[in-house]
């Protein structure tokens, strides 16, 4: 009889929490749609081509470390070394193309390709040695990471000869970092990859330019993180070690080398970032990824990783990461003081822990 | 166990969500997109400018006054003033506002940019867009608008860094005697603006043939407690040293602390970069000798000007180059109203 009760009361409930599971397994869909919303209606300019698809490129290099920084936490680490490893990339990024084209000399056709190579190379190195340090010597991440945050920084300092950013100078860098697929002119109609000509008398103002570079870029390198963390062994690994790292000690998985292989995931994809930056801003500035640093890690929360590891999810850094550049770029459309930023970010994390552990409550009923 | 299991029926129904999800993103975007080129085709034209200052960081007292004396030209000139900045002093902070100023659409934007190189794409991209720009306390290419290779924005309203740096290590080297040990307290590597400070000093200590050395030069990621753990340092290693110069009031600050622990008030003179209210405190209190102020309230005032000279198509009137100049305070003229009047506002 009570086995029974349980038996028809078990599908009412379901449905009662239905509405409930929804809105705590999507609500940062919502919360997204609801800040586009409410943008939209209160920012001029905010609702228009031009400012959504700035807003996702500004949010390339962010995404691309938030990205690496998804692994990571969901194998239950954090890497703090990612921003000054960005930097760092960026750093050799310019040195080693101003070498190549200035003192060899190389054509750009072959010195660009070579310097990304070499700096995307160097820039793995912090990510092998934070990996070396957490998986072997079982050095915990926080602490070897913060280490290479500090390393990593010098570093940058030092090869970029005393402090100040390395200006590239070399004709065609920044035309490619700020160059777009395609471009469109009433006047000229479509053109590809070039800025058109433009007849006299055409205003410039009217060019329409679509994907820009660095969201090219972005968007490969999420599609192709988000199929290895969701469709290859590579991905189940991941989760495994970070949900039930004994059970993945002795289900086989080679811990040590899955985390050495999560950590170079990691510090390269943030030299992606620095060299993006470098191709963007043409210049190789040590300082240029510090300030993403905590936007990276809080758009992996916010998107519903855990801090505990096992959880989370590329979609959902994507979606975290959105939603903190909507709320920087909303905010300054419509003219709010900039300190707000910082609490409306600080508050969206908490309400993404609280929405996680709703989420959880909802789902062991 | 953390890991969750997702059933085939949990994964179709996220995987349906997600798809209905994005369709509605899709269609958004655009929505987006119609409603851009409506508003593209409206273009300006009415006599009422909206004009934006982007600072080179939020809630620093120097781009506090800047904002003040901005505030009070637009309101004589009847114009809208959007102030906003990044919360630290960084070109991929800056990028995205001056990227949203433009999606707004603002008629000029006037603008203290975080590095020379990195902001000239996203400002020749606002360029492009019929936004005309200023550039004031910084600037970017080489500061040469006429000549240089950046030609685009209309004005460089600011004070030479190098300059003020010499000017305040020359005044540190006259407090100092002409000759002894000078020590300086920098803030974080990398910032032009202190750097250049910096590099002003040292050829101000260079002109003086080696009758004035330096011992050192230090960060201290503007923290005050961290110069003056530095300053303690080489006040151990430097016991005869004669001057310090704070790039900063951090700097300063820090360094005067330790002066006082290791009493050597009067022995050491100290020099600070830039007036806040603090600054003033400090030089009254005999804390720093020496306050070297620019004049950021000039430059905002003739920023707006240059802004509505320009949209105004009034272009005769407007310098490609400015410099705004310094005043050197000490206690003996800090009570002048000149000087007074180049104290910088915290609020």
């Amino acid at each position: 009889m009570a086995k029974m009760v349980q038996q028809l009361a078990l599908p009412a409930a379901r449905v009662k929490s239905r509405p409930l599971e929804i809105i705590s397994r999507f609500w940062s869909w919502l919360f997204l749609l609801l800040l586009l919303l409410f943008f939209s209606l209160t920012g001029p300019g905010f609702f228009s081509f031009l400012n959504l698809q700035s807003i996702v490129n500004d949010m390339a290099l962010a995404l691309l470390m938030s990205l690496g920084q998804t692994f990571v936490i969901i194998a239950a680490g954090i890497d703090l070394s990612t921003g000054f490893t960005m930097g760092f990339a960026a750093v050799i990024e310019a040195v080693v193309l101003n070498a190549l084209v200035g003192r060899l000399p190389l054509g750009l056709a072959l010195a660009l390709p070579l310097s990304i190579l070499i700096a995307l190379g160097v820039g793995t190195l912090p990510g092998l040695v934070n990996g070396i340090l957490i998986g072997r010597l079982r050095v915990p991440p926080f602490i070897a990471t913060l280490g290479m945050y500090g390393i990593a920084r010098g570093l940058g300092f030092i090869f970029s000869g005393g402090g100040q950013p390395v200006s590239v100078q070399i004709p065609g860098v920044g035309d490619i970092g700020n160059g777009y697929l395609l471009y469109y002119h009433p006047a000229v109609g479509f053109s590809w990859l070039h800025t058109p000509v433009l007849p006299p008398g055409a205003r410039p103002r009217d060019l329409v330019s679509i994907l820009p570079f660095p969201l090219i870029v972005a968007i490969v390198a999420f599609l192709l993180c988000h199929w290895l963390l969701s469709r290859t062994r590579f991905g189940r690994h991941t989760y495994a070690l970070g949900g039930a790292p004994e059970a993945a000690r002795r289900a086989g998985i080679p811990v040590a080398r899955q985390t050495l292989k999560l950590y170079m995931l990691s510090a390269f994809l943030a030299s992606v970032a620095g060299v993006l930056y470098v191709l963007r801003f043409t210049n190789g500035d040590a300082n240029a990824g510090d300030p993403l640093l905590l936007d990276s890690i809080a758009a992996v929360v916010i998107g519903g990783a855990s801090l505990f590891g096992g959880e989370g999810t590329m979609v959902g850094t994507l979606i975290g990461t959105l939603i903190i550049y909507v709320i920087q770029n909303g905010l300054v459309i419509i003219g709010i003081d900039p300190y707000w930023q910082f609490v409306a970010i600080g508050a969206v994390i908490i309400l993404a822990v609280l929405m996680d552990q709703a989420k959880a409550r909802v789902l062991s009923r | 166990m953390r890991m969750r299991d997702f059933t085939a029926e949990q994964y179709r129904l996220s995987r349906r969500a997600f798809l209905s999800a994005s369709l509605a993103a899709a269609g958004g975007l655009m929505l987006a997109a119609c409603g851009g080129s409506a508003a593209t085709s409206g273009g300006a034209g009415g006599s009422s400018y909206t004009l934006a200052l982007i600072v080179g960081v939020k809630g620093d007292p120097f781009y506090i006054t800047m904002q003040k004396g901005a505030e009070a030209k637009a309101r004589e000139l009847g114009v809208t003033l959007l102030v906003d900045g990044p919360s630290q002093w960084s070109a991929t902070l800056q990028t995205p506002i001056v990227n949203a100023y433009v999606a707004r659409k603002v008629d000029a934007i006037i603008i203290a940019p975080c590095d020379k190189q990195a902001m000239i794409a996203p400002l020749q991209q606002a360029s492009n867009a019929g936004i005309k720009v200023i550039t004031v306390d910084t600037y970017i290419g080489d500061g040469d608008y006429v000549h240089g290779p950046v030609t685009f924005p209309l004005s460089y309203i600011g004070s030479d860094n190098v300059q003020g740096g010499k000017i305040a290590g020359e005044a540190l080297i006259k407090a100092i005697g002409g000759h002894g040990k000078v020590y300086i307290q920098n803030t974080v590597p990398g910032t032009s603006t202190t750097d250049q400070r910096e590099q002003g000093c040292k050829e101000a200590i260079d002109a003086t043939h080696g009758a004035v050395t330096l011992v050192g030069v230090d960060f201290n990621g503007d923290s005050a407690a961290k110069a003056a753990e530095q300053t303690t340092a080489i006040l151990q290693r430097v016991p005869d040293l004669a001057g310090i110069f704070g790039t900063n009031i951090y700097g300063s600050e820090g360094a005067a602390q330790a002066v006082k622990n290791a009493h050597k008030q009067g022995q050491v003179k100290i020099a600070n970069f830039d007036a806040p209210e603090q600054a003033i405190v400090d030089l009254k209190n005999n804390v720093v000798d020496i306050v070297i102020a620019q004049k950021p309230a000039d430059m905002g005032s003739i920023g707006v000007q240059y802004a509505v000279d320009a949209l105004k198509g009034n272009m005769g009137a407007i310098q490609k180059r400015v410099p705004t100049g310094y005043v050197i305070i000490t206690r003996d003229n800090v009570d002048t109203p000149e000087a007074q009047a180049a104290i910088y506002k915290s609020s």
